[in-house]
């Protein structure tokens, strides 16, 4: 399995390509929080077409990972 | 006490305290480093979206952006919430930058994203804080300059006579772009920065003080600035100053001679700029790089680019780098292998200069004379056709320009 590690002073994610499912799929690895993610092909073509403005939202660390009242992450 | 910089900085003269008193230093930090337009880097070093460099300007820790929609900016590097460093790289690419203290992310404009578990500030978008921003933000020919002054004279007004010599260089490249990409040399140097400044343009060390390397190597370049020479030295305004050796180049009328080389070596590269150019190329490929000094801090040599960084009355920081002609291959190796080989870590020339600024230092702690001598060439000086002044290779009318300017800066009223 080839595998790429995209890497700033800010995070490091592994990437590769997942072919175990009946369909191949984006496998995301957060090598810092050790968190899992798989994206399939329309989530990815959604990625492509998000807005500018709802990435920055997801970039809100209270967006998810760190917001209030959720243990998650 | 205030300093009475008209009596510290004289026609043919001034004093040393002008190199060792930290409360100069502190005033010029102010009125010039803080203020005019400063060289900080060049557009080809953030390329692409997403790409940042580490800078600085003096003492300021400044990250160079460049956004998704191409704008260069140049954020101060500390968080908003506990003045932590944003960004520890040298360089890299992210669109967006997260403090690691407490996680507060910023985009690469300095806008704030978010901050973790915002229910302590009352929830989302309720702090209008953002990374600082240099206030002022300007290129020329990719140069990337900073003023932190919100008003003053624009970054053209500021280079004045000094932009066409770097038009002059971006001419080189076939595609008229000038790159700084082969990465930076950080040469620390216990001296002022000022001496470094002065040196840079003074044709009168280069026999003496580089006299072994053109022994060894053969170079024709002391004969540049020799009594004999027709070179020049100009006083361009603004503090700005240029050894103008195209004189000497036309006398001896070879194309590539001002690189050292002949045509024979960099056949495509000549070949493409006879293309583009017809007849015009012959004055472009015999004139060369400039060897220009624009105030305070970019000083152009022909090969290699420096940028002055001041951290110390007594201390400064050049970052050195290879000129590099976008669409010439051939010319970008030879330029590369000659920078370092001048200016590179066991370089010949940088490290004679680096033994002079630090001994120019250590000298000025002896207490008489108290003054440093400019007046060389004085009585020879004449006003060009443009109106500049202008002396032989080796006088001193390029310090006698960067003290007049900088006599200006440090007096003016609202300098503060």
């Amino acid at each position: 399995m080839d595998q790429w590690i995209i890497a700033s002073e800010f995070a490091e994610v592994a990437v590769s390509l997942d072919t175990e499912a009946n369909g191949p799929r984006l496998r995301l690895t957060d090598l810092r929080g050790g968190r899992v993610r798989y994206l399939d092909a329309l989530e990815l073509e959604a990625l492509a077409w998000l807005p500018d403005e709802r990435m920055r939202e997801l970039l809100d660390p209270s967006a998810g990972r760190w917001s209030d009242g959720r243990r998650d992450g | 006490m205030t300093v009475q910089y008209s009596e510290l900085i004289q026609p043919e003269r001034v004093h040393g305290s002008l190199y060792t008193d930290p409360s100069i230093f502190a005033e010029e930090l102010d009125r010039i480093w803080y203020r005019t337009w400063v060289c900080v880097g060049h557009a080809s070093e953030v390329a692409r979206p997403g790409d940042y460099v580490r800078k600085k300007v003096a003492a300021q820790d400044v990250i160079m952006t460049r956004s998704t929609d191409g704008e260069i900016s140049l954020l101060l590097n500390r968080c908003a919430h506990r003045g932590n460093l944003v960004c520890e790289d040298e360089r890299g690419n992210s669109g967006s930058f997260r403090c690691p203290y407490h996680g507060w992310t910023y985009r690469n404009t300095g806008e704030m994203l978010g901050y973790p578990y915002n229910q302590g500030y009352g929830g989302k978008g309720k702090l209008s804080l953002g990374l600082g921003r240099v206030p002022r933000v300007d290129t020329y020919q990719g140069f990337v300059f900073a003023s932190f002054a919100a008003d003053g004279p624009s970054l053209k007004e500021h280079l004045g006579a000094a932009a066409g010599e770097l038009d002059r260089l971006a001419r080189l490249s076939p595609e008229g772009e000038v790159e700084l990409t082969a990465g930076w040399l950080k040469h620390r140097a216990k001296a002022n920065w000022k001496l470094l400044v002065e040196n840079e343009t003074d044709g009168y060390h280069p026999q003496f003080v580089h006299g072994s390397v053109f022994s060894v190597t053969g170079s024709h370049i002391g004969n540049l600035y020799s009594d004999k020479s027709t070179a020049v030295t100009r006083d361009l305004g603004g503090g700005h100053s240029e050894n103008d050796l195209r004189p000497e180049f036309r006398r001896m009328g070879t194309p590539m001679t001002w690189f050292g080389t002949s045509e024979a070596k960099v056949p495509e590269y000549v070949a493409k700029m006879r293309e583009l150019h017809g007849k015009q190329a012959e004055e472009i490929l015999i004139e060369g790089a400039p060897h220009v000094m624009v105030f305070p801090n970019l000083f152009v040599a022909e090969i290699s680019v420096f940028m002055i960084q001041p951290t110390a009355v007594d201390e400064t920081v050049q970052n050195v780098t290879a000129v590099q002609l976008k669409g010439a291959p051939e010319m970008n190796r030879r330029l590369l292998s000659q920078c370092v080989g001048s200016v590179g870590p066991a370089g010949m020339l940088l490290a004679d200069d680096s033994e002079m600024y630090e001994r120019n230092q250590r000298g000025m702690a002896a207490r008489m004379p108290e003054w440093l001598d400019i007046r060389r060439g004085v009585g020879r000086e004449r006003v060009d056709e443009n109106g500049f002044r202008v002396g032989a290779a080796n006088d001193e009318t390029g310090m006698r320009g960067f003290w007049s300017h900088y006599r200006s800066l440090m007096e003016r009223e609202d300098a503060r």
